[in-house]
């Protein structure tokens, strides 16, 4: 008996270290929803103030309403084609019908991924297609002018959504149809009902059990999906978890915790709801089979449990309606911009009052780096206006024709920007871009962790903080700090030179310098002090600064990268001018202000980047920390020893990622 | 005779190359109670389907009323169905299943409600009206689905198999109950079975099926007492088939005997099959007996036993109120009326030997609770 208690035990424990291994991250992440400061390590309150946020972002905002209208969409469409598909299927001999079964059971199995990409894929091929039957079209007729350029977007994702929640739905009415009496349909027919008729008023209510099901789980996977949209959303459509991998991007905050708890709970319901309707129908099942023979006591159906029924289906509907309106309200307006910047890279704000003031709506997304938005760009399947990349990359881009020469003359606000970002290596007739923001890259370190004031990028080298570094896991980045303690250019195009830079890294990397290579993990483990040392961008370390105050940011005495983001025109532009439009008012001495003061990076314009310290004092009423205002805004002492990325040739950009791949990370 | 309603003329269906219905013609009198008789495969609920509507014939006509109703769909005809396995619609009550007929052609409310509570009483149902199908037993739900098809005062009612679900008390109940409404409604009944005495108890037609043609059609008694061939004489009832001559009229010769009978019209020497009931045969003491046989099995039957004797290796199946001990030598005797003589046919020397029997043997004849496969492969 003891034993067997002490198994019970040993079998508890066991079951309960699961499920905290299970359910641990999402606590985890619902408790720090409800966190008051902007860290996801430190907590400092309880508060709802994330929840506040999430609705007044209009990105987010924006996003959930095309989730939830490609969602529903689809899950109609997908809801009728597939009960239709499926009743198709019943009515075939069971030979074809096992074949085809099992061609739809495919899709589910498949990995996401491969659907995805096969989808993309089969887009572009269709478009190119359309868009050489298209010229040849207009090109010996002028009644109709057929659009030559088609881009994914909202319909590619709705066709993509409809597509893998087909076979939910098959998945999920089939059964009820074989449990479905053959003659029923026989015998409404006989009984004077043509064969629509008995459609609708025999198998439809005999399988609806099972559609609705079905339309249930079609529906939480649309919610629930990001691999398939990402790749056939296009670029002017972002469902939510896209928005959400989006802003993981550039600046971890709190709002995804928000964000990511609402998206759970909306599943979790979603799940309770279509199992405990399951549980429910095999009860009735049973019980059906069970009162077959003896006669059972009459009862009056209860007539409670369809109103209360159909109340929460009403109330329901009303909701998700409601939620699209609210959320579709700011979807309005002709006149369209369509931005793509980075995450977390705007204070939306500025959005919201540029609409307000010109009535162009700004179709605002976000890319994850810049060689993810050249790819797409340079693939042909973006229909972006205004694009944000960094330096070097405007300059590969405005060589290869893709970007258009703006007309300054639209953008007044241009002559606010100071001298010193005009004219860069990047564009150097100023044809193309109007920059955006600037700052550095430095180290950023942990005062309490290291003993002494850090100047030199040997810490990044040096075995005295084995597992205390933090690598950026980017190559260009990694490779320039090295560079720059050897003492050679950062834009050397001497593999000799390059090969020794990765040669230190990959000794530090062997003697177990680094605690892992990262990128947005940074934020954590900086603020949390679980790494020491590592290396990043100005305007992050001030966010990472307010949750802990022991950090310490420092552009190394051997120089550094400085960098420039701008704006450009992409030229396949169908709204140059609401582009130049919007150009202009980012430009402008005011929102550069709200820009720098919501993401701490430094402004090119003249004015705001010298009236910050006032607008800070008059909007916190505290003065702003001289020394935070000199890392936002490197004096040009610091300036002076830091270099700007160029656009590398083909050969060195391959010769870094054969380095890269070495490294085996 | 009462005027003819429904004639199937010609009719071949095929499904896949695989001949269901082989040039099937049978004509359907108003009011009369109709069963298509066979084994299962042999085509009756194809033919009830095509009457029904639901599928179409390969060739050949069916007409109604003197109409050719081929292609009518059958929402369109004014013929009604009971279901195998009633097929009555579980989202509806009893009242909604009753009037879903009704429903559909728009009657109003209160001609539905006073049709419905008629039907309730005549299917003896009053009281039900709110139950779910899934509350009601076999029995109830096999009325249900009778009173759903008349309640929109079909010409014709077909129902395939009704009582194959139910258990024998109650299929006896509702043969009766059957008739009974049948002779109230006063319309015709197409009625499918594969059981024999079902088909006699309720008919005024038989129809005998096999291999998708028809082998007899006759009243009740006509099939029984003048079976057209070995098929029709072993389906319906017990029955010893011998091989037999017609010597001449009235005169049959076999084991090398000539016995007195009543039949004629054969060719003098003819080869036939001669049948003889079971119940037709006396026990009488072996010096009196026309032959002389060895029982070898002996089965007690309730009202009277059933007894195998072998007559020089073939084996008969006797059934009589007197005890003969197995292994007895007993004679037998047969009168003229209890032959009957058929004609050679392709099922010559297929049915009517017992020496296979033993004591399962009416169990595996019944075994029949069957079809599944049949109306499978007929979708």
């Amino acid at each position: 008996m003891t034993t067997r208690k002490k198994n019970n035990a040993g079998n508890r424990l066991l079951m309960l270290l699961v499920g905290l291994f299970l359910y641990a991250p999402i606590f985890i992440l619902i408790i720090f929803s409800f966190n008051e400061g902007n860290s996801s390590t430190v907590w400092k309150g309880f508060s709802l103030h994330w929840y506040a946020e999430l609705l007044n972002d209009r990105l987010i905002m924006h996003s959930v309403y095309i989730t939830l209208l490609v969602s529903l969409l689809a899950t109609i469409i997908a809801t009728v084609g597939g009960t239709f598909a499926a009743i198709g299927f019943y009515g075939m001999r069971r030979k074809a019908r096992n074949t085809l079964t099992a061609v739809n059971n495919i899709p589910m199995m498949n990995a996401d991924i491969v659907t995805g990409v096969g989808l993309c894929l089969l887009f572009v091929v269709l478009f190119n297609g359309w868009g050489a039957i298209a010229t040849w079209v207009n090109s010996w007729q002028s009644v109709i002018v057929l659009p030559e350029r088609l881009t994914m977007g909202f319909g590619t994702l709705l066709i993509a959504h409809v597509c893998f929640n087909i076979p939910y739905v098959i998945l999920s009415v089939s059964p009820k149809l074989r449990q479905m009496d053959r003659n029923l349909v026989d015998a409404a027919q006989d009984l004077g009902c043509t064969w629509m008729q008995a459609f609708w008023k025999v198998i439809i209510p005999e399988i609806k059990p099972g559609i609705i099901s079905g339309a249930l789980t079609a529906f939480t996977m649309s919610v629930d999906d990001f691999i398939i949209s990402y790749f056939t959303a296009g670029t002017s459509a972002s469902t939510l978890a896209m928005t959400i991998y989006g802003m993981t991007k550039k600046r971890v905050s709190p709002e995804i915790n928000a964000i990511s708890t609402l998206l759970f709970l909306t599943v979790l319901i979603l799940l309770v709801i279509i199992n405990v309707r399951e549980a429910h129908m095999e009860k009735q099942r049973q019980s059906r089979t069970l009162a077959a023979v003896p006669a059972v006591p009459v009862r009056k159906p209860s007539k409670i449990t369809p109103v209360l029924k159909r109340v929460g289906a009403g109330a329901l509907a009303v909701a998700l309606i409601g939620t699209l309106i609210v959320t579709g309200v700011a979807a309005r307006g002709d006149r369209v911009v369509n931005v793509c910047s980075w995450g977390e890279y705007i204070d939306e704000e500025l959005i919201t009052q540029f609409e307000e003031e010109t009535g162009i709506r700004v179709n605002y997304q976000t890319a994850e780096s810049n060689e993810a938005l050249y790819s797409l760009i340079a693939l042909g399947g973006a229909d972006f206006d205004v694009i944000v990349p960094s330096d070097y990359m405007v300059g590969r881009l405005a060589a290869e024709g893709l970007l258009a020469e703006l007309n300054y003359d639209n953008i007044p606000n241009y002559a606010l920007i100071d001298d010193q970002y005009k004219n860069l290596s990047f564009d150097p007739e100023n044809k193309y871009s109007v920059p955006y923001t600037w700052g550095t890259v430095g180290i950023i370190y942990n005062t309490a962790m290291v003993d002494e004031p850090i100047d030199s990028w040997s810490v990044m080298f040096d075995e005295q903080y084995a597992d205390e570094v933090l690598m950026i896991n980017n190559s260009r980045d990694a490779l320039m700090a090295a560079l720059c303690y050897l003492g050679y250019d950062i834009n050397t195009t001497d593999e000799a030179q390059l090969q020794e830079a990765f040669e230190l890294v990959r000794t530090a990397k062997a003697n177990g310098v680094y605690q892992g290579f990262v990128m947005d993990e940074i934020y954590q483990k900086m603020e949390g002090g679980n790494a020491a040392i590592s290396m990043y961008y100005a305007g992050d370390y001030l966010t990472m600064l307010e949750n802990n105050e022991d950090l310490a940011f420092v552009v190394p005495k051997e120089g550094s990268n400085w960098f420039v983001d701008a704006m450009c025109v992409l030229e396949t532009s169908q709204h140059k001018e609401e582009a130049e439009a919007w150009i202009n008012f980012i430009a402008s001495t005011e929102a550069n202000l709200a820009n720098m003061d919501y993401i701490w990076y430094a402004s090119p314009n003249t004015e705001a980047l010298e009236g910050y310290p006032a607008y800070y004092e008059e909007l916190y009423e505290e003065e702003l920390d001289s020394e935070i205002y000199e890392i936002m805004a490197a004096p040009p002492e610091v300036l002076d020893r830091c270099e700007m990325y160029l656009n590398l040739p083909q050969e060195t950009l391959k010769f870094y990622d054969k380095l890269w791949t070495q490294l085996g990370i | 005779m009462s005027k003819e309603l429904i004639r199937l003329h010609n009719l071949c269906m095929a499904f896949d190359d695989e001949l269901v219905l082989d040039n099937i013609n049978l004509y359907i009198n108003d009011s009369e109670f109709l069963t298509l008789l066979g084994p299962s495969g042999c085509g009756k609920t194809t033919t009830l389907r095509i009457i029904g509507g639901f599928t179409t014939p390969t060739s050949g006509d069916v007409t109604f009323d003197g109409v050719r109703i081929n292609d009518v769909p059958p929402h369109k005809r004014q013929i009604n169905t009971v279901f195998q396995k009633y097929a009555l619609f579980p989202h509806l009550d009893v009242f909604e299943n009753i009037a879903f007929g009704l429903r559909i052609a728009k009657v109003p409310q209160a001609e539905v409600e006073e049709r419905v509570k008629e039907m309730l009483s005549v299917v003896s149902l009053v009281g039900f009206e709110n139950r779910r199908i899934d509350q009601l037993s076999g029995g109830q739900q096999q009325r249900v689905a009778i009173a759903r098809a008349l309640v929109n005062r079909p010409k014709v009612l077909l129902l395939d198999e009704p009582l194959g679900a139910l258990d024998l008390r109650l299929r006896k109940d509702m043969q009766n109950e059957l008739k009974r409404i049948q002779q109230q409604m006063g319309i015709t009944f197409i009625y499918v079975t594969h059981d024999q005495e079902e088909a006699l108890t309720m008919s005024d037609t038989v129809v005998v099926m096999n291999k998708g043609r028809i082998q007899q059609i006759g009243t009740p008694e006509d099939i029984y007492n003048e079976p057209k061939n070995a098929f029709v004489a072993d389906f319906i009832g017990e029955s010893n088939i011998l091989n037999g001559t017609m010597v001449r009229d009235n005169v049959v010769k076999m084991y090398g005997r000539e016995f007195p009978c009543v039949d004629g019209g054969f060719a003098p020497n003819e080869p036939v099959d001669v049948v003889i009931r079971p119940e037709d045969i006396d026990i009488v003491p072996v010096e009196q007996g026309q032959l002389v046989g060895t029982v070898t099995n002996v089965t007690f039957k309730g009202m009277q036993y059933d007894i195998i004797v072998d007559f020089r290796g073939f084996k008969w199946l006797i059934q009589t109120t007197d005890y003969s001990p197995e292994g007895g030598r007993i004679g037998v005797r047969i009168e003229p009326e209890g032959f009957h003589i058929m004609k050679k046919s392709e099922y010559s020397g297929m049915f009517g030997d017992y020496s296979s029997y033993s004591e399962e043997y009416e169990e595996l004849a019944d075994a029949g609770v069957e079809d599944e496969e049949e109306s499978e492969d007929e979708e």
